[in-house]
């Protein structure tokens, strides 16, 4: 065996998370006589909109993205994230994860530390919280700036101060005060409505997927959007990495969660993703569509560390980063990512890179600039070897174009994936989200419970 | 007193109504010639009608007139086909019917049609 082949890292923290209870006899004897609280959507401080649901970071923790998290977050432990991104029990972590709720409903509920709370989704019991201490969130505000960062404590990658229209800084500054701290347990397994059922892979099942497909290396490629032309060579390309060999696999990890105004609804993304291999673009026996639940905190640099951490602990090798990752505005400087991966940041307690750095990870990170058509060459071309005067392909451009009913060349968007926008468009009577879509989502959200 | 132009793209439904209307020679090509457009040509006090009724218009470094209503851009198109034509009388044309054109951007928020394809 070759010195270099690369194995598949352990989860981070050394083991999985897994907290869900599968028999319904015990899951019902766990939440006898137990106080309960129907889980409610966090809205905008301002407007009222939803913009978070913690159900989704319940699943995520509980089915094992974000290992080795186990629930809702202590004081000190948030104290020390917004510090050094540390938990307490030393491995890394980028953000503030925690159960908050008004001061009326905690009056009302009148639970304390050592008690059980079985939390209620659409009217079913879905999860319990063991709370462990309560505590108080005085200042949302500088909770919001403390977990992003400002141009004055991060001068190395952040470039404005942030604020109400960084849609991640909304959701700290919209929490509620009191901080039910504890761990979670899923009791009652929701169940994914079509399409997004056959895309759900949580860490233990795509590790025993990566095996059954012989898959050794696999790099990740995250995405919220509709896979142009431009995505599809920098998953095929980044995928050229690994080790002595190409990697074995492509995991696209869609993150599904509330959405903004104007982006591809989550039904067109996933199966606009799978339609790149449906068509052979990618073969399917090397791609796999998979997605998270996650309200997306848009924090580039740090919402990449978390990007890392969800996809070691699924398994993969590698994990490709491009430029603006996970980014909205102009708040972050458009290479941030690659500068913590590559040299760190140490205003966010990352003197190396989070590779490099005791309790850090073990997934590689492959930075990637961009591909985009070449007259000369003629075929899609990397900005960093083509020496010509490359066509590019702005978003904007083809969100008009899709706008306005145009279908665009195969070179821009597989007719395939196009396909599925319009399928979806047809459905939800528009292309992108709409008001609607995005008020819909938050009240349906991607499950469905049974009775306990 | 510059050239101003609006792109019209071209897939192949519009291809078959552009054919026959003596404009295929002006097709202009882009990725290796997967992408066809037409470039429609607009005056000075036209560009300024735009921007004026339309406020999210905006006017390119090349010259071109962008992010107008969906309902502007399809009807630039059948104004091309109808009058046969990629001079200022076509945006003249798509802005005699402006109050029309508002209305249809108002609701295109919430709706937009889907294109005819299986
Ligand atoms: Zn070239």
């Amino acid at each position: 065996m070759s010195r270099f082949l690369i194995q598949r890292p352990l989860p981070h923290g050394g083991r999985l998370v897994e907290r869900v209870v599968t028999d319904k006899e015990a899951a019902k004897k766990m939440i006898r006589g137990c106080p309960s609280y129907d889980i409610k959507p966090t809205l905008h401080y301002e407007t009222g909109v939803p913009v978070r649901n913690v159900y989704r970071e319940i699943m995520s923790i509980c089915y094992g993205f974000f290992s080795p998290v186990e629930g809702s977050m202590k004081q000190a432990e948030v104290e020390r994230i917004l510090k050094e991104r540390r938990l307490l029990n030393e491995w890394i972590f980028p953000y503030p994860l925690v159960f908050d709720i008004s001061e009326e409903d905690y009056k009302q509920l009148g639970v304390g530390p050592g008690d059980r709370l079985v939390l209620n989704l659409k009217g079913k019991p879905f999860a319990i919280l063991d709370i462990e201490e309560v505590w108080r969130i005085d200042n949302p505000e500088e909770l919001a700036h403390l977990t992003f960062g400002t141009p004055e404590r991060n001068p190395e990658v952040v470039r404005e101060p942030f604020n109400k229209k960084h849609p991640g800084w909304v959701i700290y500054r919209s929490l509620q005060p009191v901080v039910l701290a504890g761990k979670y347990t899923i009791i009652n397994e929701p169940k994914f409505r079509p399409p997004f059922d056959r895309f759900w892979y949580p860490p233990r099942k795509s590790r025993e997927e990566f095996d059954r497909r012989g898959w050794r290396t696999v790099i990740n490629h995250q995405t919220r959007n509709v896979p142009h032309v431009g995505h599809e060579f920098l998953m095929k390309c980044a995928a050229f990495t690994g080790d002595v060999e190409p990697c074995h696999g492509i995991l696209v990890n869609a993150v599904i969660g509330v959405k903004r105004r104007g982006d591809y609804p989550d039904e067109a993304i996933v199966e606009g993703h799978e339609a790149v291999n449906k068509g052979g673009y990618i073969k399917p026996e090397r791609h796999l569509p998979t997605i998270v639940l996650w309200d997306m905190r848009y924090g580039n640099p740090l919402e990449s560390l978390l990007h890392g951490i969800i996809r070691q602990n699924m398994g993969c090798t590698h994990h490709m980063f491009g430029r603006d990752h996970a980014a909205v505005g102009e708040y972050y400087d458009k290479w941030a990512t690659q500068i913590l991966w590559t040299k760190g940041i140490p205003s966010y307690g990352f003197p190396a890179p989070p590779t490099d750095v005791p309790y850090g990870l073990d997934i590689r990170p492959q930075n990637m600039r961009e591909f985009s058509y070449c007259p000369t060459c003629k075929e899609m071309a990397y900005s960093e070897t083509c020496g010509h005067k490359r066509e590019k392909l702005s978003g904007s451009f083809l969100r008009g174009m899709v706008a306005e009913g145009v279908q665009p060349p195969a070179i821009i968007m597989r007719p395939e994936v196009y396909k599925v926008i319009v399928k979806w468009w047809k459905h939800f009577g528009y292309p992108f989200c709409n008001e609607k879509y995005v008020v819909n989502k938050e009240k349906e959200l991607e499950v469905d419970l049974e009775d306990l | 007193m510059g050239e101003y132009f609006m792109v019209v793209l071209l897939d192949d439904y519009r291809m078959s109504k552009i054919r026959g209307t003596g404009l295929e020679e002006n097709i202009k090509y882009m990725f290796g010639g997967e992408l066809r457009l037409l470039e429609v040509k607009v005056n000075e006090e036209l560009k300024d009608k735009i921007l004026q009724e339309f406020d999210t218009a905006r006017v390119d470094s090349r010259g071109a007139i962008t992010d107008v209503p969906v309902a502007f851009m399809r009807e630039l198109f059948n104004q091309v086909v109808e009058k046969k034509s990629l001079g200022p009388e076509v945006v003249e044309a798509v802005l005699a019917k402006v109050d029309e054109i508002k209305k249809a951007a108002e609701k295109e928020s919430e709706y937009l049609p889907p294109p005819e394809i299986e």
